[in-house]
């Protein structure tokens, strides 16, 4: 089948990671002057798909045709000469340089072995207008807005003649306002003739600029079905199961009050913050990327200071901002970034697992290695961590594996109160569930569980009780039975407080852009 | 994957294989004394191995201070000029202020200790970089260690400088205190709390203090423990010497870091260990002593240094490479291709090595063979002594060897004992400092083999004669000389040698003794420029904002005085004269032209040539004069002609 209007085809795309099968079986198409929407859920494959097609990864199996013809796809040059440009959610731009060099970084016009800056400028000013961006092609970039980045992104696309636009969750970002501006240029685009593979988490934002969407779960293309399709139909092909199966929580008795936070703020990111975790209790905190959600648990935790109020543990007052008197106490944080923050990545599992408890197992100086290596083979065998040995390095586990470690060491510390930071961000679906019964196991013991995630199906479906944060403020509180997606989203996006200063560029959407940073 | 690799090559006789694979440093290491076992005959002896041992002694207790630092993700640039700033405590609060010795340890080590808290403190909370932080600290290392010492080397109490001999006659003791160090670094890497903690901070910082590790309080501690091996490498290395100098350890930081990381650390922090550190310093240590001992030119020395230090890193990385990444290249082609590499390394090792003694080694014959060991070759005067000598040793049929110090008197002790342990039939020395070539001498001295001393004199032991020049006498004719020009009265200026050089200290000596007979000279500034001829041009040009009147200038050698000329620019010789001393071919081209009004020479070539004829005449033991005046002249532009240098 040669359809002449056919830019891009894949067929029975496969990737594997180590310990998780990205992509197993995956067919899409692009067709000139079309936007094709790909849906699907966090860790679905979106990501892992199109970066085949820039070149970052090569297929285990499976056939990439551009044009009509197979091609190898091997890094950004072939990408490049394919006429396939890619808009990640990071940026690829330097600060430091002006619109007009950053859009020709590497391919400035030159002449006789200079850069022709004012050929550089000409050119870049024709793709500004072209994606209809007001903005001197001699200003920095450091000095623009995101929205206005994007644009020159989009422009820096058009100068390598593109004609396949992958563009990942490019509204995620970006206000209300920009985001109908952001659609006048993929229009103008598609009028032009460039197909565009175009990913967001946004479902009203199909039937507003798709004209096909590609489902992807699990690893596989489930359905294509054309824009109009109704939302719940999208649903159910992007989840596919029943999400009592996927949150196996299991509510035990509570005790009294373990962690308690009073009036916790920090001029600026999060006002007057109070709340109380009981023993064997999950309390969730759900609100859009920003709204401080991140910054409150760190200082509870110690890692970051605060201006006022106080946190308490079993009654008694923390230090502020000393992590040490917060482990002390109990306190465990797993952290949202889990390379960053998480883990050692090139020390091995028992090492990670032993950090905590590294100056407990020391005397005079020296290190109970042996003791150590005990405590990390029964944790890492009560957790079920999927490891050659424990002298594995953490960097080659899969992300499950990974966060399974980061928990087990503070599982370890007997931690009483566990903070969790997107616990199952970027882990596959078997693991979430393994994670999910830690959470049950540790809240029957009698410890308390804080977690913060912005996968709205997994607060609900974990959480005994959900707070809601929404611009660095407590914006409600929801017991179990009484939080809906609807009803955590209203208040997400509420005003909450004193609503003397407005919003800064709040997202027009739900919180399940959680993608981020893929 | 990576589970495959490991069950397969830990069974049954693939064990050493994959013990060599596992430390790309250690195959480095067994290549490079192959190499130089099958180059020269003189290397796999006891003797010579011991002397590696004493040669990597001091880099290699540096470098696990180092180790400590670089695992967490740290870098000290200050260790060099913490361990020469211990050992002149040391040797200042003992030997000058008579504080009992022990006390004196103590105190050594406090300070170098007291030097890592201070970089820890700035690093920790002052959130300085490392970089930074010990940068300052190496600069204020060795300049407190100048201060003091008033720049003049101290001798080390005789008790602690039984830290440089040998126990029982063979078993050298710097060897022994090298290999104590290393357990313990390793059993502090290995076994202790704040070991630990090196590899997670180094890892990643945040996940470790996010895991309850107090970091600031551990990077003080890991700061002080490498002050602390900075110090005692201070003493051991003071003790080899028997003499604390003030430059002392001059840019070993720089081959303790070198260590480290050849030994398999990443400056990324996270890895790296005791035992591969030591390698690192034996690798070093090899490369420095199998090249003296293959008579390789001092200058491409330098060169095959460089090179190994790379290969060895490289053959490293690969090995990293091919293991980190057995998904995509397959295991099969990575041990292939590392098998590949580790073949070329040994190859160019070897052709290198080999390229370059060949090319400088005369004729193996039964020629009597002289070792000539210079101070520097970074400077036309001892390039001249160099030239003097080999065109002697040609003419008379001499095997001679040449080695370049550097200015550095422990490098040089290396130096003197490879010539002792290949069994030369004399030895030339010119020493980087009269008090630390003397352990050295005696040692030749014990081997029976005669030592020459050439342009400067060895303290303590018995030369069999020196052949120089008189500073002193060279000052005084340098103060005379500007003195009479000026006509007994004038303002000028004097530009210092490097401060702790005998040089440097004699020549300032005879100006001061010269200028006594003038009153009317006003000597307005002296600084040092280190001898070198673009310090010459800064610090002239600093004190010409100062003293824009000034209408003399005496330089402590010709290089100084032409840099002074350049910031003189017109004014010299006219409104200003310059006096320079050494009489290099630089020099006298300037005196001929002018703008240098003198120059005290000396003969350096005279000098080489001279101690060569006394070398050949001592190895035939014939009598010889146990002192040898060259003659130093003053040279203007009336008797330039008649001389060439």
């Amino acid at each position: 089948m040669s359809n002449p209007d056919e830019l891009l085809r894949i067929e029975g795309i496969r990737k594997s990671f180590p310990g998780v099968v990205a992509l197993d079986g995956v067919d899409f198409d692009l067709r000139r002057g079309e936007v094709h929407v790909l849906l699907g859920e966090n860790g679905a494959g979106k990501s892992t798909l199109i970066k085949m097609l820039s070149g970052a990864y090569t297929p285990d199996a499976g056939r990439i045709l551009a044009g009509g013809e197979e091609v190898r796809i091997h890094g950004a040059q072939d990408s490049e000469r394919l006429g396939i440009a890619t808009i990640y959610q990071e940026f690829n731009l330097v600060p430091d340089l002006t619109v007009a060099e950053n859009i020709f970084l590497g391919r400035q016009p030159r002449r006789f072995g200079m850069i022709d800056r004012k050929k550089t400028e000409a050119d870049a000013e024709v793709l500004l207008e072209r994606v209809g961006v007001h903005v001197s092609p001699r200003a920095r970039v450091r000095e623009l807005g995101i929205a206005r980045l994007q644009m020159v992104e989009i422009a820096k696309a058009l100068s390598l003649d593109a004609r396949v636009l992958i563009m990942d969750e490019p509204t995620a970002v970006l206000t209300s306002e920009e985001v109908e501006k952001l659609f006048a240029i993929v229009r103008q685009l598609r009028a032009d003739g460039v197909g565009i593979v175009f990913i967001t988490h946004h479902l009203e934002e199909i039937a507003a600029l798709g004209d096909r969407v590609t489902v992807i779960r699990d690893g596989k293309s489930v359905g294509q079905v054309p824009a109009g399709t109704p939302e719940d139909e999208l649903v159910r092909l992007m989840v596919g199961r029943s999400i009592e199966q996927q949150y196996p929580r299991e509510r035990g008795e509570t005790g009294g009050a373990l962690l308690s936070v009073h009036g916790l703020t920090r001029d600026g990111v999060f006002h007057d913050v109070s709340f109380e975790v009981r023993a064997g209790e999950v309390v969730g905190i759900a609100g859009l990327v920003g709204a401080g959600r991140t910054e409150v648990v760190r200082a509870v935790f110690g890692a970051d200071p605060y201006d006022k109020g106080a946190v308490k543990v079993s009654g008694t007052a923390l230090r502020r901002s000393d992590v040490n008197a917060a482990m002390a106490a109990g306190i465990g944080l797993v952290p949202e970034d889990r390379k960053g923050q998480g883990l050692v990545l090139d020390a091995s599992v028992e090492e990670n697992l032993g950090l905590v408890t590294l100056r407990k197992a020391t005397r005079a100086g020296i290190v109970d290695l042996k003791g150590q290596h005990a405590a990390a083979g029964r944790i890492a065998g009560q957790l079920g961590v999927r490891m050659a040995g424990l002298g594995q390095h953490v960097r080659t586990l899969s992300g499950g594996n990974q966060q399974k470690v980061v928990i087990g060491k503070w599982l370890l510390a007997d931690t009483k109160v566990l903070i969790l930071d997107e616990p199952t961000r970027g882990i596959d679906v078997g693991a979430k569930v393994e994670i999910y019964q830690l959470i049950n196991e540790l809240t029957a013991a009698g410890a308390a569980v804080l977690m913060i995630s912005s996968d709205l199906p997994e607060v609900l479906g974990m959480s005994d009780r959900v707070l809601v944060m929404a611009q660095g403020r407590i914006a409600g509180e929801l017991a179990a039975d009484e939080a809906t997606q609807d009803s955590v989203m209203a208040l997400a996006v509420s005003t909450p407080g004193t609503p003397a200063a407005p919003a800064p560029a709040t997202p027009t959407t739900t919180d399940k852009e959680a993608g981020r940073g893929h | 994957m990576a589970t495959d690799t490991l069950k397969n090559s830990s069974t049954g006789a693939a064990g050493v294989r994959r013990l060599l694979l596992d430390n790309g440093a250690l195959t480095a290491l067994i290549v490079l004394v192959i190499a130089m076992s099958a180059l020269s005959g003189d290397f796999l002896t006891t003797d010579n191995l011991l002397n590696v041992g004493v040669q990597a002694a001091v880099t290699a207790i540096l470098a696990f201070g180092a180790t400590f630092v670089i695992v967490a993700a740290g870098i000290d640039l200050s260790v060099g000029s913490v361990a020469a700033l211990s050992a002149t405590v040391l040797a200042w609060s003992a030997t000058s202020h008579g504080v009992p010795v022990f006390l004196a340890v103590v105190l050594a080590v406090a300070t170098g200790i007291a030097a890592g808290l201070v970089n820890g403190f700035l690093i920790a909370y002052g959130k300085l970089p490392p970089f930074i932080a010990t940068l300052a600290m190496l600069s204020v290392g060795r300049g407190l260690a100048l201060v003091i010492s008033g720049g003049s080397p101290i001798a080390f109490p005789d008790s602690v400088s039984h830290l440089g001999d040998t126990l029982g006659g063979w078993l050298p003791v710097p060897v022994l205190v090298m290999v104590l160090m290393g357990l313990i670094a390793a059993f502090v890497l290995g076994r202790t709390y704040i070991g630990r903690s090196m590899y997670a901070i180094g890892g990643n910082e945040e996940a470790a203090r996010l895991s309850g590790l107090r970091v600031q309080k551990q990077k003080l501690a890991i700061y002080a423990l490498s002050g602390l091996f900075a110090a005692v490498g201070g003493i051991v290395l003071a003790a080899r010497l028997s003499s604390a100098q003030p430059q002392a350890a001059n840019g070993y930081e720089l081959d303790a870091i070198a260590a480290v990381v050849i030994g398999g650390a990443s400056l990324a922090g996270g890895t790296g260990k005791a035992s591969g550190t030591l390698i690192g310093a034996l690798i070093l240590a090899v490369l420095r002593n199998g090249l003296n001992l293959l008579n390789v030119s001092a200058f491409w020395q330098q060169v095959v240094i460089g090179v190994v230090i790379a290969l060895a890193v490289l053959l490293d990385t690969v090995r990293r490479k091919a293991g980190a990444a057995p998904v995509v290249t397959g295991a099969g082609g990575g041990k292939g291709r590392q098998a590949g590499t580790y073949a070329l390394a040994a190859v160019v090792t070897v052709a290198l090595v080999a390229a370059t003694s060949l090319l400088h080694t005369g004729s193996s014959s039964a020629n009597p063979k002289i070792g000539l060991s210079l101070s520097t070759l970074n400077n036309p005067f001892f390039v001249q002594i160099r030239s003097g000598a080999q065109a002697e040793a040609k003419k008379l049929g001499v095997d001679l060897t040449v080695t370049d110090a550097q200015n550095d008197a422990s490098q040089q002790a290396n130096q003197l004992q490879n010539f002792t342990s290949s069994g030369l039939g004399a030895i030339i020395v010119n020493p980087v400092d009269s008090d630390a070539a003397s352990n050295s001498v005696k040692t030749a001295g014990k081997a029976g083999i005669p030592v020459i001393a050439v342009d400067r004199g060895v303290n303590n032991a018995t030369t069999a004669t020196l052949v120089a020049s008189d500073n002193v006498a060279g000052g005084e004719l340098a103060a005379k000389t500007i003195a009479e020009k000026l006509g007994g009265q004038g303002r000028i200026v004097i530009l210092q040698g490097q401060a702790g050089t005998s040089a440097a200290r004699e020549r300032a000596q005879g100006f001061a003794n010269g200028l006594k007979a003038y009153p009317g000279i006003q000597v307005v500034a002296q600084q040092p420029a280190d001898f070198d001829r673009t310090k010459g041009l800064d610090v002239m040009s600093n004190l010409l904002q100062a003293h824009p009147d000034v209408q003399g200038v005496i330089a402590a050698n010709d290089e100084m005085a032409l840099g002074a000329i350049k910031a003189l620019g017109s004014k010299a010789g006219s409104s200003v004269s310059v006096v320079g001393f050494d009489g290099t071919p630089d020099g006298l081209t300037a005196v001929r032209n002018g703008t240098l009004y003198a120059s005290v020479a000396q003969q350096p070539s005279q000098l080489g040539k001279i101690a060569v004829d006394n070398a050949l005449k001592a190895v035939k033991d014939q009598k010889i004069p146990s002192a040898i005046k060259v003659p130093v002249k003053v040279v203007t532009k009336d008797n330039v002609a008649g001389f060439t240098g």
